[in-house]
């Protein structure tokens, strides 16, 4: 059952003539983890604003479309509803700091505090998000004062404690560190396991390739391509249309085409290129090369 | 960096002042720099600073922190206040010397030193405050009893951006004066160096306005439901008693101000 | 009026006015390094009142003052009625259509004085026997030696400081809004305040400057006749 469903969404930002996004069609099912890929002024953040009700609420501008969550229709919808519905964390850390509360644990209960939820369930709701998230020892720490990996799982812990059908994450690590991003991943993997309905934009395709059930890829504000990570993220037409794609893509790419890679399915991650090259018969790599 | 203790004036300690209900505190405040006002006796200040701050500062287990903000922040200006206005108050009176056209007299002294200590007062009663009462305390308090939400944001969220700021701030002036900015040029030389100083600073720090915004919507920050409030503030029988002991003192020492004047 | 007043505070008014306070002080606290002889330490407040309305504009004043009473200089703390209608007023002038071009925001920037002459007056007068802890007082001490009521010699002191102080704030102010980008800018409740006229910059420039000079020959003007009466 999809929950949520995008038609015909074209979007223009105020003040501007071209429009952001073009005919957009997009069906997420329960449970679904999709991510989104795309070059830079594809239209991703924009994508991600108008699945999370801010445009058009927050940023006015002109919607035409309808976009349902959970049956909802967002342009009939309040914004202040419509969050209850779909979370939305993005990627500076920094700025997602509310700024009005000392410690983590106050900074998780200000959503909660907000939406008027009784003390103790709210006590409930926090612990269990940061266990989850695994930043219980964080709790009495001030928010400033932790790294951006750190700062960057508050904010997704903040995001899940208001208990949203429908996650969005906008390129949550790409601010990060190597260490930032995998304790952000970390997350976003058991929040995949726990069934978490998540819409992730994210160039790092290693790694969607792990967690994603489908894969969209925008350009110019429309879907050029759909699918699995291992179509969409190996597609020929993803080179050519100025994405970035995974190492292993290429290099496997390369060795097809001087008959060393001898799967149909090209790989995206370190593993799949690893299993594809091993059933090469000779000659062996040794893995050599390999870190 | 030394703003950062300063905003911070907090000093967690387990003391009856600290357990007191913040509005309580706040009524004390507002009540001793009423009184003051009010009361038709010179000696007023001085006896709600040595009978009632002070000691309070001991009670609860603040005296140094708060000995010290006294002695760094608030004397020099209250005495700055005395200097300017025992000198260039024009009060007739007994003239005490005179140099040049100033001519400080006896009256214009006791004016000045009276209207220090009113400042003295004013300003070490909420210094005891904030350090006995944390911001998040107070705001969790007053949003209960009908302090919109938005308020108590704008406060807590201007105490902690300040520090930030003005870490910054000292940043693009210490990066400006290794590039050869000199304080002590000329004028048109140090005016002109104001835009590169305020402009970075400035734009940095708007551009977080919008994505800010988004954050706090996102979590329900304009929700039209009646906030709740993660912290259970105590507001005893004890405390209500001191709010109308306090409320009832100022009204006697404004009745004392009508009846004798 | 009410819900005008509440449409003017949307959420990216509440985020602003912090931002606006913490620049309030820290372009105060660089301009006193840099030892200029302005205070410039309400830019926040008129950037508030610009783009988010007379109320919002008035909020951050106030809080802004008494914020820096308690932080930074204990002094500061009774003048929170001068910067609330700071705000107001650079509000009220800029949804009037008078901050969109150079030579409109410095008549702005003269009114938001007056104002402030006008308000800090009776502060300084019935709080402070007329004498504060300023450094402008020496005027007001000399002005009152010269034989000036009290209300006159602070008035006339007032008039002196603030027509540079608050003209070079609002041409501040402005200065910023036009390194906005117009995207930037519609979010805030009140983005057509500081609409583009259009207009040359230098046939502005030129207007501004002659604008100026004619305020400084009426307020001399006024000063006089303050003076003389």
């Amino acid at each position: 059952m999809a929950i949520v469903n995008l038609q015909n969404v074209t979007y223009t930002y105020p003040l501007t003539h071209s429009p952001v996004l073009q005919n957009i069609n997009l069906r997420v099912n329960e449970g679904q983890f999709v991510s989104i890929i795309g070059p830079n002024g594809a239209g991703k953040s924009t994508l991600c604003y108008t699945i999370a009700g801010f445009v058009p609420h927050f940023f006015k501008g002109e919607l035409t479309g309808t976009v349902e969550v959970a049956d909802n229709e967002s342009s009939k919808s309040n914004l202040h509803e419509w969050v209850l519905n779909v979370g939305l964390a993005f990627q500076n850390p920094f700025n997602q700091i509310s700024g009005a509360k000392y410690t983590v644990f106050e900074e998780l209960a200000f959503g909660l505090e907000n939406i008027g939820v009784p003390r103790d369930e709210m006590k409930v709701r926090v612990e269990d998000a940061m266990k989850l998230t695994g930043i219980s020892d964080l709790a009495d720490r001030s928010p400033y004062s932790l790294s951006g990996g750190q700062q960057q799982r508050v904010a997704l812990t903040s995001i899940l404690v208001m208990q949203p059908k429908v996650l969005v994450l906008d390129e949550p690590t790409s601010q990060m560190d190597p260490i930032g991003t995998r304790e952000v991943f970390g997350v976003i993997r058991k929040l995949a396991e726990q069934g978490m309905t998540v819409i992730l934009v994210e160039h790092k395709v290693e790694w969607i390739a792990q967690f994603a059930d489908r894969v969209i890829a925008l350009k110019d504000g429309q879907i050029l391509l759909e699918g699995t990570p291992g179509e969409v993220l190996t597609s020929p037409i993803l080179e050519q249309s100025g994405f970035g794609i995974s190492r292993y893509t290429s290099v496997a790419r390369k060795a097809q085409g001087i008959g060393l890679w001898k799967n149909d399915q090209l790989p995206v991650t370190l593993d799949e290129a690893v299993e594809g090259f091993a059933l090469t018969p000779s000659p062996s790599p040794r893995g050599r090369g390999e870190q | 960096m030394a703003m950062h203790e300063r905003l911070s004036f907090y000093a967690k300690r387990d003391s009856i002042l600290h357990r007191l209900n913040p509005l309580t505190k706040l009524t004390l405040v507002f009540g001793f720099v009423l009184i003051s006002f009010f009361a038709p006796f010179y000696w007023t200040p001085h006896l709600l600073i040595l009978s009632g701050v002070i000691p309070l500062s001991f009670t609860g287990k603040v005296a140094r922190e708060y000995f010290n903000a006294s002695l760094r922040l608030i004397l020099p200006a209250a005495g700055f206040l005395f200097i300017m206005q025992a000198l260039f108050q024009p009060l007739e009176g007994e003239e005490l010397f005179r140099i040049g056209f100033l001519h400080p007299t006896k009256e214009s002294v006791m004016f000045a030193f009276a209207n220090a200590m009113r400042i003295f007062l004013m300003v070490s009663s909420f210094t005891l405050f904030l350090l006995t009462t944390h911001p998040s305390e107070l705001m969790s308090d007053l949003t209960r009893r009908g302090l919109p939400g938005q308020f108590a944001y704008v406060i807590i969220s201007t105490i902690q951006i300040l520090p930030q700021m003005q870490a910054k701030a000292q940043t693009i002036i210490s990066a400006q004066r290794s590039r050869g900015l000199d304080t002590q040029s000329s004028f048109l030389k140090r005016a002109g160096s104001l835009i590169p100083l305020v402009g970075p600073l400035v734009f940095g720090s708007l551009v977080e306005v919008e994505e800010r915004a988004i954050a706090i919507e996102a979590r329900g920050f304009t929700s039209t439901k009646t906030k709740t409030s993660l912290h259970e503030i105590p507001d005893t029988n004890s405390d209500k008693m001191i709010r109308w002991i306090l409320a009832a003192l100022v009204l006697i020492s404004l009745a004392l101000r009508l009846w004798l004047s | 009026m009410l819900n005008n007043i509440k449409k003017d505070f949307n959420t990216m008014t509440w985020v602003l006015i912090p931002v606006a306070i913490a620049i309030n002080i820290a372009i105060g606290q660089i301009v006193v390094t840099l030892k200029l002889p302005v205070f410039l330490d309400s830019v926040g407040t008129v950037l508030v009142g610009v783009l988010c309305g007379p109320w919002a504009g008035a909020l951050t004043g106030a809080l802004s003052n008494t914020i820096w009473g308690i932080a930074i200089d204990p002094n500061a703390l009774p003048w929170w009625p001068v910067a609330f209608f700071i705000g107001l007023v650079s509000g009220f002038m800029a949804k009037g259509g008078w901050f969109k071009s150079w030579w409109k925001v410095v008549v702005t920037g003269f009114v938001v004085a007056l104002t402030a002459a006008a308000a800090s007056t009776p502060i300084a007068v019935y709080l402070f026997g007329g004498i504060t802890a300023s450094g402008s007082s020496f005027i007001t001490a000399y002005l009152m030696q010269t034989g000036l009521g009290v209300f006159q010699a602070v008035f006339s002191t007032s008039f002196l400081v603030e027509p540079v102080d608050k003209i070079t704030t609002a041409m501040l102010a402005f200065a910023i809004v036009q390194g906005l980008s117009r995207r930037f800018i519609a979010r805030f409740p009140r983005p057509e305040n500081v609409e583009d006229e259009g207009g040359a910059n230098q046939t502005q420039l030129y207007i501004a400057i002659g604008v100026v000079v004619l305020l400084v020959l009426f307020a001399a003007f006024m000063l006089r006749n303050i003076l003389g009466g």
